[in-house]
């Protein structure tokens, strides 16, 4: 009776607690993780920002109604590249970057290109048609395979197996908070409104034969970036995750100990008055 | 002497951001000098060595993998694809990579021997050809 509730709370206080351990250590490891991860999305930085400067600077000086990678054309189907983790247990990491793609997969048809274990099993599952399954691992991703990538998301292009590339992926914030971005890669969106600058610069051989040249760098240094930047956001989502958890299993001995504690005292009471109304009787 | 303000990136990293005299580069076109007050100015790279010489004068090689150099009011930048200073360059790797490399040429070339042939084949013909207009 009261000595097999004692017995059950003893039970649940220790597999908390072995629960804690294990929250913790992933706490501890994301957190040492975190350091190098916010290190390499920061050196990634200054790569997409002047590249893109560069870009739209050639794009503003074409004069061609048809500038490659630029000229809309009708959209039959797109194309997702999604930037997902690894493993789970990193709070809503994942399932943000899912619920935001089912907000914007309209009724065109699409394909993935799904970067990360998770992304490729969720893809799998919904028999959405994949561009490849190989890249299950986000934070060995390295830059020359960033270039593999771009040039295939090109390829594709050229080809008309899609009329749009989108890339979604998470942007680190802060330590406390990750948001889900959306953004159009191809066809690259024209500057708006800006009166083209640097109009003698002069391009050899041409700005929509450079175009054509830099384009999968372009494309790779922001496929670098973007996976820099959802594996920090991704390993503060799990650090932050993982300190509640950790936290959680703490308050939850504490209030098991004290019913613990209740239940001895109950039951220690109840012989004293059980020898005590022997005595008497 | 004048300087201008040179920043190298690539995807991983920052690999120069300061002034500079003076910076080679092998380029589509061949090799390119840009020194300062060049003319505002866009090109792709091809892979080559490139020399910077830093505003103290002092001159560092690099190898430089593709990308573009861009020149826009005294502003130079070098967006490669990889730029590896010579002294982070590992020399036993880039050795093992040749042999590799030069061995799968070696053996595509065996395979295509049609294509060496007509190769040769032409060659021969455009050489007889250039002698006859002598």
């Amino acid at each position: 009776m009261a000595g097999s509730s004692m017995k059950a709370i003893k039970l649940r206080i220790k597999s908390v607690e072995s629960t804690m351990q294990i929250t913790k250590a992933m706490q501890l490891v994301a957190t040492s993780k975190l350091r190098r991860a916010k290190e390499r999305m920061e050196n990634s930085k200054p790569y997409a920002a002047i590249s893109r400067e560069a870009l739209m600077a050639a794009i503003s000086r074409c004069e061609e109604p048809q500038i490659p990678f630029v000229t809309q054309r009708e959209v039959k189907s797109r194309c997702y590249v999604v930037i997902a983790g690894e493993r789970g247990l990193a709070g809503g990491y994942n399932a943000n970057i899912f619920k935001t793609m089912e907000a914007v997969t309209g009724d065109t048809p699409y394909c993935v290109l799904p970067l990360g274990r998770k992304a490729i099993d969720k893809y799998e599952r919904m028999g959405v048609p994949l561009m490849s399954a190989d890249h299950d691992h986000v934070e060995g991703l390295s830059v020359s395979a960033c270039y593999q990538l771009a040039n295939q998301l090109i390829e594709g292009y050229r080809a008309e197996k899609y009329d749009e590339v989108f890339l979604v992926h998470t942007t680190f914030l802060s330590m406390m908070s990750q948001e889900v971005k959306v953004e159009k890669l191809l066809p690259v969106e024209k500057p708006s409104g800006e009166t083209p600058r640097n109009v003698a610069t002069i391009y050899e051989p041409g700005p929509a034969e450079m175009l054509e040249m830099v384009m999968p760098n372009f494309l790779a240094g922001r496929l670098y970036s973007a996976l820099c930047d959802s594996f920090a956001s991704e390993v503060s989502a799990r650090r932050n995750a993982m300190d509640s958890a950790t936290k959680n299993a703490g308050e939850m001995i504490d209030s098991l100990r004290l019913k613990f504690n209740r239940a001895r005292q109950g039951a220690i009471t109840q012989e004293i008055t059980e020898i005590v109304a022997g005595a008497e009787n | 002497m004048a300087t201008f303000h040179l920043q190298i990136v690539t995807p991983d990293r920052m690999a120069f951001d300061g002034r500079a005299e003076k910076i080679v580069v092998r380029t589509v076109n061949g090799d390119v000098c840009i020194l300062p007050h060049h003319i505002d100015f866009a090109i792709p790279l091809a892979i080559g060595a490139a020399r910077i010489t830093d505003a103290e004068g002092k001159t560092r090689s690099a190898a430089c993998n593709s990308g573009m150099l861009s020149v826009h009011a005294d502003e130079v930048r070098l967006i490669a694809v990889t730029f590896e200073w010579d002294d982070d360059i590992d020399l036993e790797r880039a050795k093992r990579a040749e042999a590799e490399a030069a061995e799968k040429l070696e053996a595509l070339k065996r395979q295509n021997r049609d294509y060496t042939m007509a190769e040769a084949k032409l060659k021969r013909a455009l050489t007889r050809i250039h002698v006859k207009e002598l």
